[in-house]
């Protein structure tokens, strides 16, 4: 009998303690209307390079040509080297699109420069859920709003 | 056997007079109807004590549209500010700035609401009308006008004219602050890309970017070592494909200074941003709690 | 005259109850059509107001189920999780205890914590109280090793249901499908290009012989010919990448290979599968 309430003691403890816990922690996901949402089964595959032509002008289409290229007969059978997210290759034409073939270039010398650096400040870059830094191109357009960490 | 009679009828009639009255109550209690003014109310005001705010909103919404009640529109005001709602919350707190016992409150509360929309310039125009102005919370609605040129990138008034309305207690810090935000310190961009115009690398380090200096210094040196050797040895196309790396080296050591001293003082505002945040958010931006 | 007082008396009480318990149960049906229409959001305002006006907690197993059930729906697991867990504690029945614990298990599946699924899969296991319901605990069982991407394990689950099962026979055919991830890694060891063969990357693997072939080539034809420093640059910066890159390869696609095989049974799962489902 002592066992039985204290059992029911015990219970009653836990479901008022989750009672207070639910109705706080659940307050907060309900600050915002939401619908019903159905979870894909599916695992999620793992990261590949992005074949798709730039067609903005016929200078980007040709340099995305020329990284297919690159990216077919070299970087898919290289392994994955680079520590940074974009990736050299991407990080270039990105430079190019924002600034112009000069500065993109200028911009990819110093990125494949810090790329050499084996003892890399990594407290100076993010870093990401792929476990890469992320190091877009946009930090080094010269243009300070443009940056973000 | 006339005694159990009218006992019996008696009884009969206190019955059939108390029993409904009791139907009556329980009704009463349950309102008849869950969805009632009152029940929504009664609901609403639980589920604000829960913190259940946009639910709370929408049951206080549905009992104004029927009664009229301040503390009510202060708590659904609140519930919209609650839930970062600042719009709404501030439209609603300005519906009790006149004819209100909570007149007072909702002036603070509306002001509140116009700065965590994060438009300080705004806020800062509207903290000097006088049309909104709490004499109540007035210092506390000044101090947040201060507080508010920590956060954006206007021109900071005068030291004495910012810290004189914050408590002792703060002094030292809001005026390392302070100094930070008017006399930052920053890297030169000149200076960089001139010390790596001299010395590959040197502009990096500067910057606090030892290792990428390095490595700039050695891919240039060493490129550059490499061309010279090859034209030496009259090997041409790797002379000169040693020159063109050396240059390529060269050239992105020079703008990566450039662009690394920029990032250097974008990180430095960045952080000092982020410091400033959590030390009014710490202390809540020194305003006090109100809720009803 | 007593006979008539008394029943006039249980006339009205009964009345009474039956009117307070109507307006609960109306809005008991209100907050389900709101459910059975997959407005979730506004079901639970309506079954958290029931809660509230319930002084008597006659619906409080229903209630925290069903509220339960709406996070489910929204995918929001933990909020789910705390509520069937309140279902658990007020539930009044063996049956309803089940269930609650089984939706807790269903929602750990899809929050793919399917470690504490299987913990909880095997707690009910040994509580005497559902001795008779194994079939559905393996069932579950099987559940959260497929969400695992345990195939073997999951055969072996719904094989305990029946051996006919439809579900030992997916699992078994995905586990059986799917490559071996150190295989493929060795053999491109020894022969860089062979592991992307394997897995059914032939271009790729035979450019991977090429390129090692090649590099290998311009390696020992440096050092043959003297060129030391230009045998250990075209090594270092060459071949020893694509040598590097081959076994990257060879086990990235044997896991890519094995992730196709298992999204394919679950596509299955998710949009043909006619049983019962997470």
């Amino acid at each position: 009998m002592k066992i039985f309430n204290n059992r029911k003691i015990l219970s009653i403890g836990i479901y008022l303690f989750l009672l207070t816990l639910t109705y706080n922690l659940n307050a907060q996901t309900d600050w915002v209307r939401w619908e019903g949402k159905e979870t894909s089964y599916e695992l999620t595959p793992t990261h590949h390079h992005d074949y798709t032509l730039d067609k903005s002008s016929f200078g980007m289409t040709l340099l995305s040509a020329l990284r297919n290229t690159y990216y077919f007969f070299i970087s898919d059978l290289d392994g994955d080297n680079c520590p940074f997210e974009p990736s050299c290759s991407a990080f270039f034409l990105q430079s190019i699109k924002e600034t112009s073939i000069f500065k993109g270039s200028l911009m990819f010398a110093d990125r494949f420069t810090r790329d050499l650096n084996f003892f890399k400040m990594t407290d100076h870059y993010s870093l990401l859920a792929s476990r890469k830094f992320s190091d877009p191109a946009n930090n080094y357009t010269l243009h300070s709003a443009k940056i973000k960490f | 056997m006339l005694r159990t009679k009218i006992t019996n009828r008696l009884l009969f009639v206190i019955l059939l007079v108390i029993v409904p009255l009791t139907t009556i109550n329980c009704q009463l209690a349950t309102d008849g109807n869950i969805l009632s003014s009152q029940n929504r109310l009664r609901f609403g005001n639980y589920l604000y004590h829960e913190k259940d705010y946009l639910r709370a909103a929408d049951e206080f919404k549905e009992y104004l549209s029927s009664e009229s009640n301040d503390t009510i529109v202060f708590r659904l005001a609140n519930s919209y500010f609650q839930i970062g709602r600042y719009t709404e919350a501030a439209n609603n707190f300005k519906g009790l700035f006149f004819g209100s016992q909570l007149s007072e409150e909702a002036r603070l509360m509306f002001y509140e609401s116009v700065f965590f929309q994060n438009d300080y310039k705004l806020f800062r125009v509207l903290a000097d009308e006088q049309n909104f102005g709490s004499s109540l919370y007035g210092k506390d609605i000044e101090r947040l006008k201060y507080i508010s040129f920590f956060l954006d990138n206007s021109k900071l008034p005068e030291e004495n004219l910012v810290l004189k309305n914050f408590p002792d207690s703060v002094q030292s810090r809001l005026l390392n602050f302070y100094q930070q935000k008017k006399f930052p310190k920053l890297k030169s961009i000149t200076t960089s890309v001139i010390l790596s115009t001299l010395i590959p690398g040197a502009g990096k380090i500067y910057t606090g970017e030892v290792g990428d200096g390095i490595t700039s210094l050695i891919a240039t040196a060493l490129t550059a070592y490499l061309a010279i050797t090859n034209f030496k040895a009259d090997h041409q196309f790797r002379g000169w494909m040693f020159s063109g790396l050396a240059a390529f080296f060269y050239a992105g050591n020079i703008y990566g200074s450039a662009a690394s001293a920029q990032i250097y003082n974008a990180r430095i505002q960045f952080n000092f941003d982020n410091e400033v945040r959590l030390f009014f958010e710490h202390r809540n931006y020194f305003l006090p709690k109100i809720d009803y | 005259m007593k006979i008539r007082l008394r029943v006039i008396f249980f006339l009205f009480t009964f009345v009474l109850a039956v009117k307070a318990q109507d307006r609960l149960s109306i809005q008991l049906d209100f907050a389900n059509n709101l459910f059975n229409n997959k407005q979730f959001y506004y079901a639970i305002t309506e079954y958290k107001r029931l809660q509230f006006f319930d002084s008597t907690k006659t619906f409080n197993y229903e209630i925290n189920y069903r509220i339960g059930e709406c996070y489910k729906a929204g995918a929001k697991y933990d909020d789910a999780v705390k509520f069937f867990s309140l279902a658990e504690l007020s539930a009044r029945t063996d049956d309803e205890l089940f269930d609650s614990k089984t939706q807790i298990i269903r929602t750990n599946i899809l929050r793919r914590t399917s470690d504490r699924a299987l913990q909880l899969c095997d707690e009910l296991e040994k509580d005497q109280r559902f001795s008779g319901k194994k079939d559905q605990i393996n069932y579950w069982r099987g559940w959260a090793y497929i969400f695992a991407d345990k195939w073997d394990e999951a055969a072996k689950s719904f094989t305990r249901i029946n051996s006919n099962h439809e579900l030992k026979k997916l699992a078994e055919q995905t586990g059986k499908a799917k490559v071996s991830v150190t295989f493929a890694k060795v053999i491109s060891y020894i022969l860089p290009g062979a592991g992307a063969i394997y897995t059914g990357k032939f271009l790729s693997g035979l450019m991977s012989l090429g390129w090692n072939l090649l590099s290998g080539y311009w390696t020992i034809n440096s050092f043959v010919e003297n060129r030391v420093f230009d045998g250990v640059v075209v090594a270092e910066l060459v071949w020893l990448r694509f040598y590097r890159g081959a076994i990257q390869n060879a086990e990235e696609f044997a896991q890519e290979k094995n992730l196709e095989v298992s999204n394919k049974s679950l596509r299955y799962l998710q949009n043909e599968y006619k049983g019962m489902k997470p």
